[in-house]
This record gives structure tokens, C-alpha cells and sequence, in this order.
């Protein structure tokens, strides 16, 4: 398949002129026609399936070919092979409008399966699955001619369920139904017959077949059931195994009140529990109506499953099927507890019997997800308490088997199909959000966008703290998760003697080599139990993990780690959207600390930290923008984050949003605090900044920060003194010395000749700008209404705009005005 | 509906096992092990297509390819895209070549996963998939008897052992050309 060759083969099906397809097509029917449909007829019908399979857009093949096919396939002097192939093309086609096919009358099951899938494949314009439908239920319904097979057919069945649930009468649901329960309850106990090879030394009478046997090898117990073995089956024992397959289908569409798809909400059939009026013991169960008889015997298939899965299969793949058939027992099992509610006692005993032997078996694990949901549904009804089961679930299953990544998907499955249950803050599912977060940790890729459908259930002013510091550390955690596991790959301590890596674990003066070591020791072991921690727990002092942080930068690379960094700054966000909908002030106050503190705490690899940085710095504005106060309740912290100016240079969209956030909302219409006092304390730290940056000292070389910085600090700084007016000499003079700061040649050096040009006239508008202090006022500190006009709303726009405008008025420009 | 789509892909051909599902025809998208998600530049799942692919054509395994160790995964597509309804997708990745199939909401995954690790090793058998030459496009044949007994008209079985050998033995032997 990676071969050259067989991306020529794909290129020239694909590439094949019509011309020449047609003479291939004619020579096909010739073919087929003659009397000779051998393996030349095969292998033509092989290429012509691989041309129309290859191409996006279907080709169209010659009506009278394919009207030939459709004979072709009804006709029985073709040997099956080509019959096959004839049917695949005709699906490759679909929907073909040349279609002559019908079902009506067909009496073979072989030949009704391959018409079937065809017309199913039709698109339903011309009511195709509703014939199908009835031809196969009449076919079902009569004799069984010699050498047929209802096993063809009854698939047919399930896949027109699928598509249309309606096709069905109730008439022909009843009919089914018995028949279901013969297949499911009444099969034979005795193995299969084998095909007699028809030799001359072939004895009939040579071997009787004996019972059939149970995974482990015993006899069978009961009744015949997919878990049942033998070396060869029966009509009725395959039948038995596909009622099984398709018994969950069936019953999530007939078995309620009223018709339901089987892909329909499960949680509407609640309303139809309604305790039978008929007896459902076994003895009268010949008594009941269709529905319910297979209702019983569902029942009773069900838990003879279950307890033919506590036998230890000789064979890995019968193990393999154990754990698929007891998951499904338990889900048909809820479907029928939902559908009868009359079930749920029997059913509860012998479930609680199963979970106490299946929760220590991390084997069975994924068969505890549809028993917990069980226990959800209906252990209210029964007054029975399950929060063992719950407990177990949440803090044991994800610690122990984050890894596999179908157990993993399964359950944030289970959580988003139950996530009113993390509605209440103090139950056990919302507590263990640490545990939940592991499996997004471990399997980003597959889970993320599960995770974003699930983070806003898990957040509430309660949890938002702390989920903000577990996502900013989640490749810390993925990679905790790594090391946690070799741990336990290794083997236990063989000898009483330590190792040198054992012992240096131990000694707290001696630092861990290895991230492994590290693990143990008692330095970092409390570290990585918090990171590693199953329930919530707020931590006060988020600094403690710094050192861990270090030293899982070393697996910084590892592909997985890698993954789940890139996950993060969606999750940020999201974060971010759902908590400015319920955060209050002191919240909002506290997540902007938080930034500004995690800022410098965040995991080491610089795509990350960039990542993380950009959705940080927009974010903060966000928060600006609701509580536009925190700068003034804040204002010790900000200055001192803005007086640093390490900060420009390792965060520098986090710096330049902060100060725009300054400029923008430091002013006595957002609060009346704001005093000239504030503004002024802002104003010198801005300005002692922006001189740092600026200032051109001999011989010293100029570090290059970006001319944003540059310009947002002057914006803001023009800003503040727009507000406080004693302020504008300032400005102005500092202003004007930008042009000498642009032309100096330490600076041509550094920036491009556009970015020197940029900064320059910025610093020109302004100062023109401030030339005219009440103009100023007004453009910079709009009244807050005027402020909410989509003119003004547009910061990216309004203000250059504005800036243009008084420049040219300044400077009396020619043709300016009109006239 | 042929649950079958032979289709090739940009990176590397994969063969696309569409089962178990059929509200309308539509050929099964080229399943890459793509997460889908919000929209936003979502991280690629590890796909076994075109990320495993060596310039040397793998050598033939003289035993059959186990599978249990073969990477794997489930992931969800949303409804409308590219299905009408809401499908989870299992795949499988042996050596560079991906298998998926695709499952409807209420469909048993462990099932699925079983039936596509054993789909995945007849077909490398039946298909000679990892053979040199481009034998495995034109055996489509052997490709939907395979699935019309392994998962007929998309439908899962709960098959054992003993009962999928039963069923490869009904089989009517197929001179092998």
C-alpha cells in the first residue's frame, strides 16, 4: 500500500479517460454476457470497482451496463464472486438513478441481503428501506427454504432500525420479537454439525456433536448464549448470537413506550417506566405481550452473561468478549430498568454483586462506567445509597488508569452524558477535578475537545482558583503522570540492600539526580503528591511547586508533554469566557494578581510560555473591561510590576496590554477613587520606564524592545496627562525628544527605518494632540455613554483616526476642508 | 451499504472501515486521527498515517502481525461534520497504514475495538497489505466477503474465538490467484 505502485494504480483509476473507461465497460459486458464469467470476469470487475471507488465524484457508468449488473446479481448461473462484485459497484454508485432493483419477491436470503444494501444505500427517495423493511420481516415471518439462512438477513434488519425506526409496523415488531426470544432463549444446547465433506470415507454417523461449553471449558450450564462455545454452530445458535448483537438497538427503538431512535436522548424513556400490570415471573411469561416476553428474556440473557463472566476464559479473545458482554449486559439491563421499572429490584441485588467483584480487577474497569450510570438511574427508585460506587469511581479508576486512552475517553463520556451531577459543589464528582484533569493530561489530542465541552460544568467561584493554576501546570502534570508511571514499572526493591539511586532518594541533603529520584525524595515527594492529588484542594502558596516545576523541565520534549502544552491556551480561554460570566469583583481582582504572580511561575519551554502569555495579556484586558476599579484597588501591585523592566523584556504582550489597560481605564469615570494622586503615582512609573528604555547612554548598546512598547507608552503616558494637565509640560518635553532618539545611530542600528518612522510620528500626534488640552481630554477620557458608540468601541481605529484628524487641523492642511 | 471505502489519502493511504452506521450514503471521510474540537488550531492526534512512514517498504512479517500492542484510540466527531449525526471513531495504526471504523452513539466500543483489531489482521492477510505492488487495490472482492462475515451490513458481533474460526471455515475456499 506504500508503494510506488500502488499510487500509480490509484492515479490512473482515477485519471482514466472516458473514452477508454467505455471500452473497458463494453468489454466487462461481454464478459459477462458470454458464457464464460471466470476469473477474467473477476479481475475486470475488481479494476471497474477500483475506478468508480477512486474518483471523489461518481462516474457515470453506461445505463445499459448497469442495468446489466442488476441482472447479473439476480441471477443464480453467476458464481457468488462476481455476484459480490457487482453488488459493491452498484453501492459505489449510489445514489444511481438507473436502478431497476427491487426486493419484492425475492425468496433467496443471500441475494435479498446483497440487494438490500443496495437500496438501503439509495438515500430513501423512493422509500426504498420501508420495501426493505417489509420484505425482509415476510421472508422472516414464513418457512425457511432448504439451504437458506435467515443469518443473511436479520444485519439487513438492524441497519434499517438505524435508518429509519418507523419502517417497522407494530405487527411486524411483534413478529420479531417472538422470534427473538426464540433465538435468544431457545437455542440449541448441543454443537454444531459439521458440513459433511461428501467423500467416499465421509461417515455422517462418525461424530456426534456434544454440548456446548462455557469460556472455561466446563460443560454449559444453561441456556446457549454468545459466551457459549463450540466447534461448530448452529442455524438457530448464529441466530442467537446476532438477536444478541443487535438486542440494544431493538430495544432502545421498541422496547419503551411509543417508537424512539435508538440514538435518542435514553433519559426520555424514564417517563415509560411504568410498572407492569402483568406478572413477570417466568412460569406465566408465555402470557405476555411480545414486548414485554422479550423484555424477560432479555433479562434473563442478560444475567446469565453476567455470571458467565466470572468464569476465566481459556482463550485471551474469549476474555476479550467477556468484558464486552458484561458492559452490554449492564447497558441492556439499565434500558429495561428504564423501560420496567418493576426490574430494578431484581437487577439491583445482583449488580451491587458485581461491582463488589469487579472493582478491585482493574481488568474490568471500563465495565464500572455503565454500572455506575445504573446505579445514577435508578438507585433513587430502589432508595438504595450508592456513593461507594461513586467514590470509587472518581478517585480510584482515574489515578490507576489514566493511560488507556479508550478508559479514558469512555469516562469524560460518562461525565459529559451525567454533567448535572457536577452542578453541586460539595458531591464527589465535582470534587475530584485534579483526578479528570489527568486523563485530558495524559491524552490531549483525543480528549481536548471532550474537555472543552466539560470545563464549564467543573468551573464555579469555588473551583476557579484552583483550576486556573492546574491548567497553567498541566504539562507539569502530564509529565508527573510519566514519571509516576515508570515508578511503578519498576520492579519493587528486590534486596535488602539499597542502590545508590534508592539511597540518595532517601537523603534529603543530597539532590536528586533523575526526575525518578526526585519522585522519592523528601523534598519533592510532598510536590508530586500535590500535583498527583485525586481530590480539590485549594493551595495557598502557589510558589511551593516552583522547584518541582524546574525539575520536570528536563522533560520538556517528550512528545506527550508537548501535546499537552499546546492544549492549554484553548482551555485558557475557554477559562476565561465562562468565569467573566459568574466572577465577581473580589474574583476578578484575584485572578489579575494571579497572572501577574504565575507569570513568572510558568513551565519552561518558550512556546508555552509565548502561548500562554498571548491568551493571558488579552484576557487581562477582559478583565479590565469589567472591573475597571481593580486598577485603582490594585495599583501597589501593578506599579511594582510595572517598574520592573525584566518584564518588558520576558513578557512583553502582558506588559504593553497592562499599560494599555492604564491608559485606557485609569480615570475618575470609571471610579471615583481615581485621584490625581493615582494618577500622577502611574504616571512617574511609566515615565521612569519608558526613560529606561529610552535613554541613550555612550557606548552602551540599545536592548531591542519592540517599538509597541515604545508607542503604548507614550499613548498612555499622554493619556494620564490628559487627565492630570499638570502633567502635559512633561509629557510634551519628553516627547519631543523622540526625535533625537530616533535619529540617534545607536537606534538606527536597532529598529527599521518603518518603526523609527512609526514611533516618531506618534510621538508628533501626541504632542500635537496636547497642544490642545480639552481636545485631548475628550478624544483620550470620552464621558463613559459616548464611550459605548461602536465609533469609540473600536480602540483599533477611533484613536489613530482621531490622532490624524488634530494633526492635520494642527498643521492647517491644505484641502482639508471641503470647498 | 458497503461498509468498505477504498480511500487514499494525502499522506498515506489508509483504508477507511466505515461499519455499523448508515443514516445516508456517504463515503466515510479519510479518517487521519484528526481531533476535532472548537474550531482553534487543534493539536494532531500521533496518526499512524504518514507519521510512521519509512522510505524502505516494511519487511513482510513472517508470523502474523500482532495487533494487541498496535497504537489506538477512540475520538468523537460532531454531528455535521463530516456525519449527519454525532459518531465515534476507533482506529488502529499498523506500521503506516490506519484503520478506523465508525461507530453510532449507542454502539458498544469495547466490541468495536475487538472487531477492528480482528478486521485489521485479515485484512493485512486477505489484502496482502503490506506486500510491495498494488495487489491490495484490486482484491475488493476479498475485502467485502471479509467484512460481510466480520461485520454484516456494519453490524458488530459479539463473536468468540471459536465462533470467528467457525465462520472463516464456512467460507467457501476461494481459488487464490
Amino acid at each position: 500500500m506504500f508503494t510506488a505502485a500502488a499510487e500509480g494504480l490509484l492515479k490512473q483509476a482515477r485519471e482514466i479517460p472516458e473514452e477508454e473507461l467505455g471500452r473497458f465497460v463494453s468489454h466487462v459486458a461481454a464478459l459477462l454476457q458470454g458464457r464464460d464469467a471466470g476469473a477474467e470476469a473477476v479481475d475486470c470487475l475488481q479494476r471497474l470497482h477500483l475506478v468508480v471507488a477512486a474518483t471523489k465524484y461518481p462516474r457515470t457508468l453506461d445505463g445499459k451496463f448497469v442495468e446489466l449488473l442488476q441482472t447479473v446479481l439476480c441471477s443464480p448461473k453467476y458464481p457468488e464472486q462476481v455476484q459480490v462484485l457487482c453488488a459493491a459497484i452498484l453501492r459505489e454508485m449510489s445514489p444511481c438513478n438507473e436502478l431497476i432493483l427491487s426486493c419484492d419477491d425475492v425468496q433467496d436470503t443471500k441475494l435479498l441481503s446483497l440487494i438490500s444494501s443496495i437500496l438501503l444505500a439509495q438515500g430513501d427517495k423512493k422509500a426504498e428501506v420501508s420495501a426493505v423493511a417489509q420484505r425482509v420481516v415476510k421472508v422472516l415471518e414464513g418457512r425457511l427454504p432448504e439451504g437458506q439462512s435467515f443469518r443473511h438477513i436479520l444485519p439487513v434488519l438492524s441497519n434499517v432500525i438505524s435508518i429509519s425506526p418507523v419502517s417497522l409496523a407494530e405487527e411486524q415488531i411483534n413478529v420479531v420479537s417472538k422470534k427473538m426470544v426464540d433465538w435468544l432463549r431457545y437455542a440449541s444446547t448441543q454443537q454444531g454439525v459439521p458440513q459433511p465433506s461428501g467423500g467416499f470415507f465421509s461417515n455422517p454417523r462418525a461424530r456426534q456433536p456434544g454440548p456446548v461449553t462455557e469460556v472455561d471449558g466446563a460443560i454449559a450450564t444453561d441456556f446457549f448464549t454468545v459466551l457459549s462455545l463450540a466447534q461448530h454452530y448452529t442455524e438457530d445458535q448464529w441466530l442467537n448470537m446476532q438477536a444478541f448483537s443487535m438486542l440494544r438497538k431493538w430495544l432502545l427503538c421498541y422496547g419503551g413506550e411509543g417508537l424512539s431512535t435508538p440514538n435518542s436522548d435514553d433519559r426520555s424513556e424514564m417517563d415509560g417506566s411504568v410498572i407492569s400490570m402483568v406478572s413477570t415471573t417466568s412460569t406465566s411469561s408465555h402470557l405476555l405481550p411480545p414486548k414485554e416476553r422479550l423484555r424477560e428474556k432479555a433479562f434473563e440473557y442478560c444475567q446469565r452473561l453476567i455470571e458467565q463472566s466470572n468464569r476465566r476464559a481459556l482463550k485471551k479473545a474469549d476474555g476479550e468478549l467477556q468484558k464486552a458482554c458484561l458492559i452490554e449486559a449492564v447497558t441492556i439491563l439499565d434500558i429495561i430498568c428504564k423501560q420496567d421499572s418493576s426490574y430494578v429490584y431484581r437487577t439491583l441485588s445482583s449488580l451491587k454483586i458485581l461491582h463488589s467483584r469487579i472493582s478491585g480487577d482493574v481488568a474490568f474497569a471500563r465495565a464500572l462506567l455503565p454500572l455506575a450510570q445504573f446505579f445514577l438511574n435508578h438507585s433513587e427508585t430502589a432508595a438504595v445509597d450508592s456513593d461507594a460506587v461513586y467514590k470509587h469511581l472518581f478517585t480510584e479508576i482515574p489515578a490507576q488508569l489514566f493511560h488507556n486512552p479508550s478508559l479514558a475517553f469512555e469516562f469524560i463520556q460518562f461525565c459529559k452524558d451525567n454533567s448535572q451531577l457536577f452542578t453541586d459543589t460539595s458531591s464527589i464528582f465535582r470534587q475530584s477535578f485534579p483526578n479528570l484533569f489527568k486523563f485530558l493530561a495524559w491524552n490531549s489530542p483525543s480528549l481536548i475537545s471532550e474537555f472543552v465541552d466539560l470545563l464549564p460544568f467543573l468551573l464555579d467561584a469555588g473551583t476557579a482558583i484552583e483550576i486556573f493554576h492546574l491548567l497553567l501546570d498541566l504539562p507539569c502534570l502530564t509529565a508527573a503522570l510519566d514519571i509516576q508511571l515508570s515508578t511503578s514499572c519498576m520492579p519493587s526493591a528486590r534486596s535488602t540492600s539499597l542502590s545508590a539511586s534508592e539511597k540518595a532518594a532517601c537523603d534529603p541533603a543530597v539532590k536528586p539526580a533523575t526526575c525518578l529520584e526526585a519522585f522519592r525524595h523528601p523534598l519533592y515527594k510532598s510536590m508530586f503528591q500535590y500535583l498527583l492529588r485525586v481530590e480539590a484542594a485549594p493551595e495557598d502558596s502557589p510558589e511551593r511547586l516552583i522547584p518541582l516545576r524546574q525539575l520536570l523541565g528536563s522533560l520538556a520534549s517528550s512528545p506527550r508533554v508537548v501535546q499537552c502544552a499546546e492544549t492549554v491556551p484553548v482551555l485558557l480561554e475557554l477559562f476565561f469566557s465562562v468565569v467573566a460570566e459568574f466572577a465577581d469583583k473580589p474574583l476578578i481582582n484575584q485572578l489579575v494578581l494571579l497572572v501577574l504572580q504565575r507569570s513568572d511561575q510558568l513551565y519552561e519551554t518558550s512556546a508555552f510560555k509565548d502561548d500562554v502569555y498571548r491568551v493571558l495579556s488579552s484576557q487581562l484586558l477582559t478583565l479590565c473591561k469589567l472591573h475597571p476599579a481593580l486598577l485603582v484597588e490594585l495599583s501597589k501591585e501593578l506599579l511594582e510590576f510595572l517598574a520592573s523592566v525584566n518584564n518588558i523584556r520576558n513578557k512583553e504582550a502582558l506588559f504593553t496590554h497592562m499599560v494599555w489597560a492604564i491608559g485606557e481605564y485609569m480615570s475618575v469615570s470609571y471610579d471615583k477613587r481615581c485621584t490625581v494622586e493615582q494618577i500622577n503615582r502611574f504616571f512617574e512609573a511609566l515615565e521612569a520606564t519608558l526613560f529606561e528604555i529610552t535613554q541613550l547612554r555612550p557606548l552602551a548598546s540599545i536592548p531591542n524592545y519592540a517599538p509597541r512598547v515604545i508607542t503604548v507608552l507614550m499613548t498612555t503616558l499622554t493619556k494620564l496627562a490628559s487627565r492630570s494637565q499638570d502633567l502635559i509640560p512633561r509629557v510634551s518635553l519628553f516627547l519631543s525628544k523622540m526625535r533625537m532618539f530616533v535619529q540617534s545611530p545607536a537606534v538606527t542600528s536597532v529598529y527599521c527605518e518603518e518603526d523609527r518612522e512609526e514611533i516618531l510620528n506618534r510621538a508628533t500626534e501626541l504632542m500635537n494632540l496636547l497642544k490642545m488640552p480639552s481636545v485631548a481630554q475628550f478624544v483620550f477620557t470620552p464621558p463613559v455613554d459616548v464611550a459605548t458608540t461602536a465609533f469609540q468601541r473600536d480602540a483599533n481605529e477611533s484613536l489613530p483616526f482621531a490622532l490624524r484628524i488634530v494633526s492635520r487641523l494642527l498643521e492647517g492642511g491644505a484641502g482639508f476642508m471641503p470647498g | 451499504m458497503s461498509p468498505l471505502c477504498l480511500l487514499h489519502d494525502v499522506g498515506a493511504p489508509s483504508l477507511g472501515v466505515g461499519g455499523s452506521w448508515c443514516k445516508h450514503w456517504a463515503p466515510p471521510s479519510p479518517v487521519q486521527g484528526r481531533a476535532e474540537g472548537s474550531g482553534r488550531n487543534m493539536p494532531r492526534l500521533p496518526a499512524a498515517a504518514g507519521r510512521a512512514a519509512s522510505p524502505a517498504p516494511p519487511q513482510l512479517p513472517d508470523e502474523p502481525v500482532s495487533l494487541q500492542a498496535a497504537p489506538g484510540g477512540l475520538f468523537r466527531l460532531r454531528p455535521g461534520d463530516p456525519f449527519s449525526g454525532p459518531a465515534t471513531v476507533v482506529w488502529l495504526a499498523v506500521l503506516a497504514l490506519g484503520f478506523a471504523l465508525v461507530c453510532e452513539p449507542h454502539e458498544n466500543l469495547l466490541l468495536a475495538e475487538s472487531t477492528l483489531r480482528r478486521l485489521a489482521r485479515r485484512l493485512l492477510g486477505a489484502l496482502r497489505l503490506l506486500g510491495p505492488g498494488a495487489e491490495a487495490l484490486l482484491r475488493a472482492g476479498h475485502a467485502e466477503a471479509l467484512l460481510d462475515r466480520l461485520l454484516p451490513h456494519g453490524q458488530l458481533l459479539f463473536l468468540g474465538e471459536a465462533a470467528a474460526q467457525a465462520l472463516e471455515r464456512e467460507a467457501p475456499a476461494k481459488a487464490l490467484r
